[in-house]
């Protein structure tokens, strides 16, 4: 039954990446197929993710092949159903809104190659996450991050464009690398790269190679999520992208690396492991959070922007699997699994409320064609669906309930602050200590937000393209409103949500939580006793609706009748224009000034007077940088070092006929000299 | 088997064989470049003779025709082009080498030894009567990639080339009699071809840098 739905799924990926190009010159039917085959797939992912959470036992399926070493099994046990379930979600709706967005493309860049591309990807990242052989895993993992890479040269006659698509592919494989350290090592310990014989290995591998594989999976993963100081790539592929892919790849693509530490370490590695791994991975995951929040902040190109906010909710999710980890090395079993599920559930929130987001983004660009958010302005009144989503997005990603975001970074900080059970002295310290960095990074994306909507959304447009503006069609719209839809499902659900999340943690910790979490009947949450803190987020959104009601009665009572006068807004008796309004740069201004260690502003003022007098400016010149620390002290040197070496090799690059026959000739004669 | 005594037959083929080590050093002793594509004509003829010489020895039809084809190819066809190359560039001698012809013997007499001295322990473990030729041959392979190395002008260093194809040919009979007929008619039809590639090689090089000097070709790096 369930291999039926695979192979179906398996079909219906196919079909889009294939049929489309028997239309060849037809845009349209190649677009509606194409998306159409990867919207049905993401249905029956839903359905096999599902399933795949439900089976008491693992799915298998295997597939042998004629190279040794590789096999092509698939293996769907809780982890990787629960990744299907969150890739299929978004894929679905992105699929949607791509059949939407990918019409302004009509005739620029062949249709049926980007649907080829897309359906592949998807396809991809869903055996990514199945994969039951480490030989198989690195062929679709770097199927995965190819494909991606041509995606997002889509655009490839612009130079940054291909610029970007370089930068990620060098990154992408620099984490290849490390993943296949990490393997080659499970490799030379068990002789097999099947991924079940990794599992009995957990306690046989000597104790410096555990700590070895445990820093190469964080490398080779963590660049693939955006780690800080790895995650360089991530502001200039994620943009350069079509928005529908910049909504998978932030939303979905960087999660399989997430995937790939959760196996790694709870699968393979097992057992107990020291405490500071917990903490290396919560300590990586709380600056991840924080710089990244606060270099979305300086971002005015509203997919950079969101691309920084990428490198924040890897981070806040890395927090979570962090503190499960320390919770799992001092044997606290409900305790870890209560970090895992947190997350789980912001793995899979931010990947709908980033898919949301970006395709809101994408919106905003097909409507405006800029991404500058200076640009724009005045937005909700020309795109009030839009408008409407994003908000969502916006509230979800600054985790204000009732919305999804808020669960799961609520989630985070009950294990933060139940670091009270810990025996350490030391990381009772520390863990409050995120926890602080936690709330400063959602207090600073809250700030983020109200910038992005505001700006965006709010008062006059800033220029002719704002003001041309149109609502994008329907399938866009649908798109982004599923996934608005699910932001408010999943936070207002965590009831259900959290028992099928146990599911997947239970194998790991050994312990199932779902039973002990909730209070008074299943509304309420409760992750160790009603005293120490509960969250009922139903309750919650019927107290802020009534609070809101309660606003507009007293509005209504005390300020009178409601009479609706419009008029333009008083400005001094000035005639208001959009200069006068507040830019995005003028926004963050004192975040800037608060924060100037880190960023290490550069502003350039320059004013031209007039001739007749100082006092009077005719003309002045504005210009504000931050300094792009890890590229200038990390990547800057790297890249120095190795051109130096570059240009050093050189030298025996003669150009010489004669000498590079000798070369040949000399290494011919020592090892006849040597092997003989 | 033929009516020639064994040993007889064994001694006939390592002459041939040294006949074509010692066309070697004349090739790497000469300087006029029409004296060295004739030295080469006469090595393959040579060549020639061993592999017919084996062919009737062991009764293997099928090397007769590499015979045949060694002679057409590269004791005729080959030369002729080599000839004509020589003739249109109009150049006759290799002025300046890396190596001065003393110290490019003494370095071929070091080879062989080296050649000797490295399928000494293999030798004795065949028992073709072919076997002393492998160490010749490889001796020849070595020898000829010296030629390439040590020479500056384009149609020595094809010479060289073709000198290690014959020492290859010289080690594939010694080694195991011949390779299968296919494979041969294939290296022959290679050994052509890339002929005619290098004819047209050295002309491009003669229209570009006014030269055949291969080191002149330093100019093309960065």
């Amino acid at each position: 039954m369930t291999i039926l739905l695979f192979l179906a799924l398996l079909l219906a990926y196919a079909c889009g990446m294939v049929l489309p190009l028997c239309f060849p010159g037809r845009p349209h039917i190649q677009n509606v197929i194409a998306h159409g085959s990867a919207a049905v797939a993401g249905g029956l992912g839903i359905v096999l993710g599902l399933v795949g959470l439900f089976a008491s036992e693992p799915l298998v399926w295997f597939l042998p092949s004629s190279i040794p070493l590789l096999t092509f099994s698939l293996r769907l046990d809780s982890l990787s159903a629960f990744f299907v379930l969150t890739i299929s979600l978004v894929g679905l709706a992105v699929s949607v809104f791509a059949s939407g967005y990918v019409r302004e493309f009509y005739g620029r860049i062949p249709v049926s190659l980007l649907g080829f591309l897309y359906n592949g990807f998807i396809l991809s990242m869903l055996l990514v996450v199945t994969a039951d052989n480490a030989f198989f895993f690195l062929i679709v993992w770097e199927l995965m991050s190819l494909l991606s890479y041509f995606l997002v040269v889509s655009e490839h006659e612009k130079p940054d464009v291909r610029f970007a698509g370089l930068f990620y592919l060098i990154m992408t494989h620099v984490g290849t690398a490390f993943i296949l350290m990490t393997f080659l090592m499970f490799y030379q310990e068990t002789g097999s790269f099947a991924f079940e014989s990794f599992r009995n290995a957990d306690q046989s591998l000597p104790e410096g190679l555990r700590t070895l594989v445990f820093w190469t999976a964080l490398i080779g993963f963590g660049t693939k999520a955006g780690i800080v100081p790895l995650h360089v790539w991530l502001p200039y592929a994620h943009p350069a992208a079509p928005s529908h892919v910049s909504a998978l790849m932030s939303g979905v693509m960087i999660k399989t690396a997430i995937y790939g530490l959760l196996r790694m370490y709870f699968d393979f590695l097992g057992g107990p492991f020291p405490w500071w791994w917990g903490f290396v991975v919560l300590l990586v995951g709380t600056v991840s959070a924080v710089l990244g929040v606060m270099y979305a902040l300086m971002e005015h190109d509203l997919k950079s922007l969101l691309a920084f906010h990428s490198v924040e909710n890897i981070g806040i999710i890395l927090m979570g699997i962090g503190t499960g980890m320390v919770f799992y090395a001092y044997d606290l079993p409900h305790l870890a699994a209560l970090g895992i599920i947190a997350g789980l559930y912001h793995t899979l929130n931010h990947a709908v409320f980033k898919a949301l987001l970006f395709m809101g983004a994408g919106s905003l660009l097909y409507a405006t064609h800029t991404r500058n958010m200076e640009e724009y302005g005045g937005l909700l009144r020309r795109m009030p669906w839009t408008g409407l989503f994003f908000l969502i997005g916006a509230i979800s990603i600054s985790a204000l309930p009732p919305t999804n975001g808020f669960v799961s970074e609520w989630l985070v900080f009950q294990g933060l602050f139940l670091s009270l059970e810990l025996p350490s002295l030391f990381l009772k310290l520390m863990l409050p200590i995120a926890g602080a960095l936690l709330a400063l990074t959602g207090a600073l994306a809250l700030a983020c937000f109200v910038k992005a909507f505001g700006i965006s959304f709010l008062a006059l447009p800033r220029s002719s393209h704002a003001r041309k503006a149109l609502e994008v069609p329907v399938p866009m719209r649908v798109g982004m409103g599923f996934l608005a839809g699910l932001c408010l499902v999943l936070g207002l659900g965590p009831a259900v949500v959290v028992p099928l999340l146990d599911r997947v943690s239970e194998p790991f910790v050994g312990i199932s939580i779902a039973g002990r979490v909730f209070e008074m009947g299943g509304w309420t949450l409760a992750p160790v006793s009603g005293e120490f803190s509960s969250l009922s987020t139903p309750v919650l959104a019927i107290v802020l609706a009534g609070l809101t009601g309660l606003g507009w009665g007293l509005a209504y009572v005390l300020g009178g009748k409601g009479k609706t006068r419009f008029y333009k807004t008083w400005g001094c008796g000035l005639n208001v224009t959009a200069r006068m309004e507040y830019t995005a740069t003028g926004f963050v201004q004192p975040i800037k000034r608060v924060f100037s260690t880190i960023y290490q502003p550069t502003v350039k003022l320059e004013t031209e007077f007039l001739e007749e007098s100082h006092y009077f400016a005719k003309r002045r010149h504005f210009e504000f940088s931050i300094e792009p620390i890890f590229l200038k002290y990390l990547y800057h040197p790297i890249l120095e070092f190795f051109s130096t070496l570059a240009d050093r090799s050189r030298v025996i690059q003669g150009g010489n006929l004669s000498l590079y026959l000798a070369y040949i000739f000399g290494t011919l004669v020592f090892l006849l000299m040597v092997m003989g | 088997m033929p009516n020639l005594p064994i040993n007889i037959g064994s001694y006939l083929v390592n002459l041939c064989s040294a006949l074509l080590l010692l066309t070697c050093f004349a090739i790497v002793a000469q300087r006029r470049l029409m004296a060295c594509v004739d030295l080469f004509a006469l090595q393959s003829v040579f060549l020639a003779v061993t592999a017919t010489l084996v062919a009737y020895l062991t009764g293997i039809h099928h090397i007769y025709l590499a015979a045949v084809l060694t002679i057409a190819i590269k004791a005729m066809i080959l030369p002729r082009i080599l000839k004509k190359i020589v003739r249109q560039l109009n150049v006759q001698r290799e002025v300046s080498m890396y190596v001065n012809i003393p110290t490019g013997l003494l370095i071929c007499g070091a080879l062989v030894i080296l050649a000797f001295f490295i399928t000494e322990p293999i030798v004795h473990l065949g028992f073709l009567l072919t076997q002393d030729s492998l160490a010749i041959a490889l001796a020849i392979v070595l020898i000829g990639f010296f030629i390439m190395v040590s020479r500056l002008k384009a149609v020595t260093q094809v010479i060289g080339f073709l000198v290690i194809e014959n020492g290859l040919f010289l080690a594939a009979t010694a080694a195991a009699y011949g390779m299968p007929l296919i494979v041969e008619l294939g290296i022959f039809f290679d050994v052509l071809v890339a002929g005619l590639i290098v004819g047209i090689y050295t002309h491009q090089i003669q229209e570009a840098f006014g030269s055949v000097d291969t080191s002149r070709m330093k100019a093309l790096k960065e």
